[in-house]
C-alpha cells in the first residue's frame, strides 16, 4: 500500500505493517480497516496518562525513597553493586588479580625464605628449623665444616678479631675449652636482639666433630621447640639444660 | 515517556532528590500498573514491591530511560512471578485458574471497552488474551519497550515477540469487530 512507512516482509501478512503501525503507536492511514482505528484509540488510552487512584502509592513510595536517600542510606546503596551482571561481570577479573598477586607474594617469600635458609644468612635457630624441615644447611655453630674465616664476613668482625688464627681464643675472655667441645672463631660477634648476623662459626678441639648446638643469643627458645638430641649430646626435653655450654658467657650458666 | 529531560531527572534523583524521583514514578506508575493488572491479580502489592526495589538499586544504576524501563519492568516481572509462587503455596490452587482465561463472552468485554474506551475496560479485554500475548501487547504498546526489551523480559526471540504481539492485536481487532460495533 502506497504511503506505508512500514512495508512489511516479503510473503508476509498484508496487514503486519498497519499492526507495526499501532504497535509504534503511529496514526494510521484514514483507508485502515475500521477495527484498526479502534483498535488504535483503545490502546493510546492504555497507554495515556494516569488515572484516579493509580498515584495513590506515590506517598510511600517516597518515604522509602527518603530512607534510601539518607546518608547512610545512599553510601550503602551505593557500595551495592546495582548492575550486579556488570559489576559481576567486572569483579571476576580482579579477583583473580588479587588472587594471583597473594600467591605470587606468598611463592616468592616462600622461596626467598629457603633460598636464605640454603645460603646460612637466617638465625641459627630458624637455620636449624630449616635444617631439619627442607634440610638446609645446619646453622655454621653446629657444622663441623665451617671455619671462622671461611664464613664470616671480615669487616663486620674486623674490630673484634683479635687474630684470624682458627682456635684461638675470642677477645671477650672465655675459660679454656673442653676436649671435644666447641669453641667460637676468633671472629664471632654475639648477636644483639633485634640484629641478624650469620651464625658464629665452630672450630673443632681435639679432632673431635662436635654434633650441633644451638647457638646462645641470649633470648629464650620457642617453648615448643627443643633441640633434637643428637645436636646436644643429651636426651632431648624442653626443660634438659645442655651442660656442654661453649658460650657461658652469654647464657650465665658456668660450664662444667 | 519523559524524553531528554530523563538523564537530569535520573541524575538529581540518584542523588537524593525526592522529587526527581516522584517524577520518574508518576511517569511509570500508570503503565507499571497495567501491565501487573494483566499479569497478576496482585497488582498494587507488586507494584510497591518494584519501586521499593528500584529505589534500593537506583544509585547502581546506568543507562537511558529505555534502559531504566526495561529494567523496572524486568524487576516487576520477577516480583510478579514470585508473588504467583507464593500465591499457589498458600491456596494450593493449581496456577492455571489464576492465569488470565479466555473470557467466552469476549464479544461483551469488546462491547464495554468500545462504549467506554477506559483504562479498566481495556485492561479488561486484553485479559482476555493468553497470557503470553497479553504480556507482550502490554510491554511493547503500554511500557513502550523495544522488541529486544520484551523478548529479553519474557524469554523468546525478538521475532517472536513480533509475531507473538501481530497475533494479539489480530485478535483484538477481530474481538472489536464481532462486538458489532461498526462505524
Amino acid at each position: 500500500m502506497p504511503g506505508f512507512p512500514f512495508p512489511g516482509r516479503p510473503g508476509g501478512e498484508p496487514d503486519e505493517p498497519l499492526l507495526d503501525m499501532i504497535i509504534a503507536r503511529r496514526v494510521l492511514p484514514p483507508d485502515a480497516p475500521q477495527p484498526m482505528h479502534d483498535l488504535v484509540s483503545m490502546l493510546a488510552a492504555l497507554a495515556g496518562p494516569a488515572e484516579s487512584g493509580e498515584l495513590a502509592g506515590e506517598a510511600a513510595v517516597r518515604a522509602a525513597f527518603s530512607r534510601a536517600a539518607s546518608p547512610a542510606g545512599i553510601s550503602a546503596a551505593a557500595r551495592r553493586p546495582g548492575r550486579r551482571r556488570r559489576t559481576r561481570r567486572f569483579r571476576g577479573p580482579a579477583r583473580s588479580r588479587a588472587r594471583l598477586a597473594t600467591a605470587l607474594v606468598v611463592a616468592v617469600a616462600g622461596l626467598g625464605s629457603v633460598f636464605a635458609a640454603y645460603i646460612d644468612v637466617l638465625p641459627s635457630p630458624i637455620q636449624q628449623l630449616a635444617h631439619v624441615t627442607v634440610a638446609a644447611p645446619a646453622p655454621p655453630s653446629s657444622s663441623p665444616r665451617h671455619t671462622g674465616a671461611a664464613r664470616t664476613p671480615p669487616d663486620r668482625h674486623a674490630a673484634n678479631q683479635p687474630s684470624s688464627q682458627p682456635g684461638s681464643r675470642p677477645q671477650h675472655s672465655s675459660p679454656a675449652p673442653l676436649p671435644g667441645t666447641l669453641t667460637p672463631s676468633p671472629s664471632f660477634k654475639p648477636e644483639s636482639p633485634g640484629r641478624r648476623s650469620p651464625g658464629p662459626s665452630c672450630t673443632p678441639v681435639g679432632g673431635h666433630s662436635p654434633s650441633p648446638q644451638p647457638k646462645p643469643t641470649g633470648r629464650p627458645s620457642p617453648p615448643s621447640w627443643s633441640p633434637p638430641a643428637h645436636c646436644t649430646g643429651l636426651p632431648a626435653g624442653p626443660s634438659s639444660v645442655p651442660t656442654l655450654n661453649p658460650y657461658p658467657h652469654l647464657s650465665g650458666i658456668p660450664r662444667d | 515517556m519523559i524524553g531528554a529531560a530523563f538523564s537530569v531527572t535520573l541524575a538529581s534523583a540518584q542523588g537524593g532528590d525526592e522529587n526527581a524521583f516522584a517524577c520518574l514514578f508518576r511517569d511509570i506508575q500508570p503503565a507499571l500498573l497495567r501491565y501487573l493488572h494483566v499479569i497478576t491479580p496482585e497488582a498494587e502489592d507488586v507494584a510497591g514491591e518494584t519501586w521499593l526495589q528500584v529505589v534500593k538499586g537506583l544509585p547502581g544504576f546506568r543507562g537511558g530511560e529505555e534502559a531504566f524501563r526495561a529494567w523496572l519492568f524486568t524487576i516487576a516481572r520477577h516480583r510478579a512471578v514470585d508473588a504467583g509462587r507464593s500465591r499457589s503455596r498458600r491456596t494450593d490452587v493449581p496456577l492455571a485458574v489464576t492465569e488470565a482465561v479466555e473470557d467466552p463472552a469476549g464479544p461483551d468485554a469488546a462491547e464495554l471497552a468500545l462504549e467506554a474506551i477506559t483504562t479498566r475496560s481495556v485492561v479488561a479485554l486484553i485479559k482476555t488474551l493468553p497470557r503470553e500475548h497479553a504480556e507482550i501487547i502490554m510491554l511493547r504498546v503500554v511500557a513502550g519497550l523495544e522488541a529486544a526489551d520484551v523478548a529479553r523480559i519474557v524469554g523468546k526471540t525478538p521475532g517472536a515477540v513480533r509475531v507473538t504481539a501481530h497475533r494479539a492485536l489480530r485478535r483484538l481487532a477481530e474481538l472489536v469487530e464481532r462486538a458489532g460495533v461498526t462505524h
